[in-house]
């Protein structure tokens, strides 16, 4: 039977293993709910937890927080190390806070919110689903970007979506410099309205308006003369 | 050989140049080529390389290993069995022990190969599926294990594998927490010996729309992958990598961190410091299925002087009996597998010879190879996803050729026959566990690999040179 109480977890020393092994058990045990008190910036909080369960880390958080997690939600009240939401399969995290490099890495879709601003290499090699930063990014954010969708409300630094393959990203602010292999194109018909309401679900403020950026392909195949184009990316 | 079939030269009729050369006198005996007439500095292959460069605007790229003679091998090294001093054991009576275990104390469900031999990680993807399932079933009757490579684990070679090793590569094709689950290794990959530094690369042709989706990429595309994780950087990330992957695993399976042979000493160091059950390395000697020419032949240390180097390394750490050293990068027989164990390697990585055993180079199709520009013996066109005997391709009709209840028996001959010659050596040294055999149980026929290595040079093992003695 289904259990509906929320749980609560202090993590003050106690070891991460255990903690874990706590959320998994909890979740399969249909627990709706588990805060976890003085996460401490402790890396590996929340790892693995493959059924559904909402997770609200009370505080700073460190590497990989929530990874490799499938139908998750989660809400982090604090700054997040690295490699926040790492893998993700499916389901929806959410940084009240900043975020250290690597948001996001190759996350199988789902979604990652980082409300405040996100390191360098965020969105790296995202596979599907959906990174937002309500912020700025850091460097190479959304290289070698396989799919999905990614959402910078603030400036990206250098080598934007370098290398991407497919997706898109949708830019607030300036960048740098975009990475190789991008182009802009127009948004499609209600695509902006979508983003807009998705961010006034997170109270993250809009900017004005947004560029869209994609892959132009010319990166797909080996065989180019065109050196300009290759130089930096092989 | 060359990766695009070359164009005839322009046609010149009436350029006045040509037309002084017809006049000039033939050429001495007229034929052509004469190899004493090449130039050491530029011979045909030298020209050949400029020229297909000329016409690609890129590097080259090619399948199989580096094609450069003359590194120092494990041909440099023999083995000194038993004589008067010790006693060898009988061959076919006395038992000689093969079993390795990895991660023994460090998990719940350690790796157990009944031989010191594991299947090297190949993709599905670079390999076709008949062959990764070949592989799987030949692994399977000898105990060991199969490994995924770098496209993620395809459900046939999860079936047809008893024991199977997933990689975690940069590229995170295909990762996902259930598949961790279901290995029985988790194999960290972070460089190999046929590209240290750089990341995969699958060529378009084998882009297949299974292996597409299985990477989450467009069809047909040439794929780049990257070199570097996205997530960890260096030694301390990696401690942090461990964990998450130990929790997604459950503690139950051991982890193991591949590289390329280059920095090894240090990287051993590191390894072992993280945590890892094991550290797997190739030499540059190493194959592969898709790799640029230039660095086949330029980057990398070679396989033997890697051994000694991280062994050295990991007893260095006070890891020697609980860490493992997986080492591959062309290990073609028993003698050099059992060289390498007595150099301190606990298992040998094979990709390259399994291959070959079920039907690489085979000579058979042999329009299909002319078509390729190349012949059996000669044929590294594994890149172009055209392979004529069907294993590293992804063209139905090119993986039909591949019989795989024949290439699973192949297989299994070759890997009993391997066992048997390290068996074999580990004997006539008088060893009744193959993971006995040590330094000393070799001499070197160079002075380099004996420098490299620290094992005696030949006619002077274990003695003071006669000289030394006036
Ligand atoms: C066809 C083929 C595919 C390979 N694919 C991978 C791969 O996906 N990941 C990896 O780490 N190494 C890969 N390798 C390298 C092997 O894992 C291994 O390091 C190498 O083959 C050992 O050297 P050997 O071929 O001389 O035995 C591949 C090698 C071959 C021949
Ligand atoms: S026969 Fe096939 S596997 Fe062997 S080298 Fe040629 S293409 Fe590669």
């Amino acid at each position: 039977m289904a259990n509906s109480a929320p749980l609560t977890i202090d993590c003050a020393g106690r070891a991460t293993r255990a903690i874990n092994e706590e959320i998994r058990r909890a979740a399969d045990d249909g627990v709706p709910e588990v805060e976890l008190l003085n996460p401490q910036a402790r890396h590996n909080l929340g790892v693995s937890v493959l059924k559904p369960i909402h997770v609200v880390y009370r505080g700073h958080v460190g590497s990989f927080t929530a990874g490799l997690c499938d139908g998750i939600t989660a809400e982090v009240h604090g700054t997040c190390g690295w490699g926040v939401a790492d893998n993700l399969m499916s389901g929806e995290v959410v940084v009240h806070g900043n975020a250290a490099t690597s948001a996001a890495p190759s996350i199988r879709g789902g979604r990652v919110v980082v409300c405040g601003d996100a390191g360098p290499r965020s969105g790296m090699i995202l596979k599907k689903g959906e990174l937002i930063v309500g912020g700025n990014t850091g460097y190479m954010s959304g290289f070698m970007m396989q799919n999905g969708r990614m959402i910078v409300c603030g400036d990206a630094d250098t080598g934007l979506g370098d290398s991407m393959y497919q997706g898109v990203i949708f830019l607030g602010g300036q960048a740098k410099e975009l990475g190789s292999g991008l182009e802009e194109v127009d948004a499609e018909n209600g695509e902006l309205d979508e983003v807009a309401a998705l961010l006034d679900r997170f109270e993250i403020k809009a900017p004005a308006k947004f560029r869209k950026l994609q892959s132009d392909r010319k990166l797909w195949h080996f065989n180019k003369h065109d050196f300009a184009a290759w130089k930096d990316v092989l | 050989m060359s990766e695009t079939p070359s164009t005839p030269p322009p046609a010149h009729a009436g350029d006045s140049s040509v037309e002084v050369l017809e006049d000039a006198a033939p050429a001495p005996n007229g034929a052509y080529p004469r190899p004493d007439s090449f130039s050491g500095v530029w011979p045909p292959e030298v020209i050949e390389e400029i020229q297909e460069k000329a016409a690609l605007g890129r590097y080259q790229i090619r399948g199989q290993a580096t094609k450069r003679r003359g590194l120092p091998s494990f041909d440099d090294l023999v083995f000194v069995p038993a004589g008067l001093s010790r006693m060898p054991l009988e061959g076919y009576r006395e038992k000689c022990d093969t079993q390795v275990v990895i991660g023994e104390g460090n998990c719940e469900n350690p790796l157990v190969l009944e031989r010191p031999i594991m299947i090297a990680g190949m993709s599905f993807g670079a390999l076709s599926v008949h062959a990764k399932r070949a592989l799987g079933m030949a692994a399977s009757r000898c105990g060991i294990s199969t490994c995924t490579g770098e496209g993620g684990m395809h459900h046939e070679e999860r079936r047809y594998s008893d024991k199977l090793v997933m990689q975690y590569l940069p590229s995170r094709y295909g990762m996902n927490p259930y598949d961790l689950k279901k290995a029985d290794m988790i194999e960290i990959g972070a460089g190999q010996g046929a590209k240290p530094g750089t990341g995969g690369v699958l060529l378009g042709l084998k882009m297949s729309d299974e292996v597409a989706e299985m990477r989450d990429l467009p069809e047909g595309v040439d794929q780049r992958s990257p070199c570097r994780h996205p997530d960890w950087m260096g030694a301390d990330d990696l401690y942090m990598k461990l964990e998450e992957i130990r929790e997604v695993t459950e503690y139950k399976v051991p982890i193991s961190i591949k590289v390329g042979a280059a920095r090894i000493g240090n990287d051993v160091r590191i390894a072992a410091k993280a945590g890892v059950d094991a550290i797997v390395f190739d030499g540059m000697e190493g194959g592969t299925a898709a790799s640029p020419t230039i660095q086949l032949d330029h980057a990398g240390i070679p396989t033997v002087a890697a051994i000694a180097e991280a062994s050295e390394a990991l007893a260095d750490m006070g890891k020697k009996d609980t860490m493992k050293i997986i080492v591959g990068g062309g290990i073609r027989n028993g003698a050099d597998a059992a060289k390498c164990i007595a150099l301190g390697a606990d298992v040998v990585y094979l990709g390259t010879a399994p291959i070959i055993a079920m039907g690489c180079h085979k000579p058979i199709y042999l329009e299909d190879y002319a078509r390729l520009g190349t012949s059996p013996y000669e044929c590294q066109h594994c890149h172009t996803g055209l392979c004529p005997v069907g294993i590293t391709t992804q063209l139905p009709k090119l993986m039909e050729r591949l019989d795989v209840d024949e290439a699973a028996d192949s297989v299994t001959n070759y890997l009993n026959a391997l066992t048997m010659e390290i068996q074999l050596f580990a004997r006539a040294c008088g060893k009744n566990r193959v993971s006995d055999l040590d330094p000393n149980d070799l001499r070197a026929l160079t002075y380099d690999v004996s420098l490299m290595t620290g094992v005696d040079m030949v006619g002077l093992g274990g003695r003071t040179p006669w000289w030394k003695k006036f």
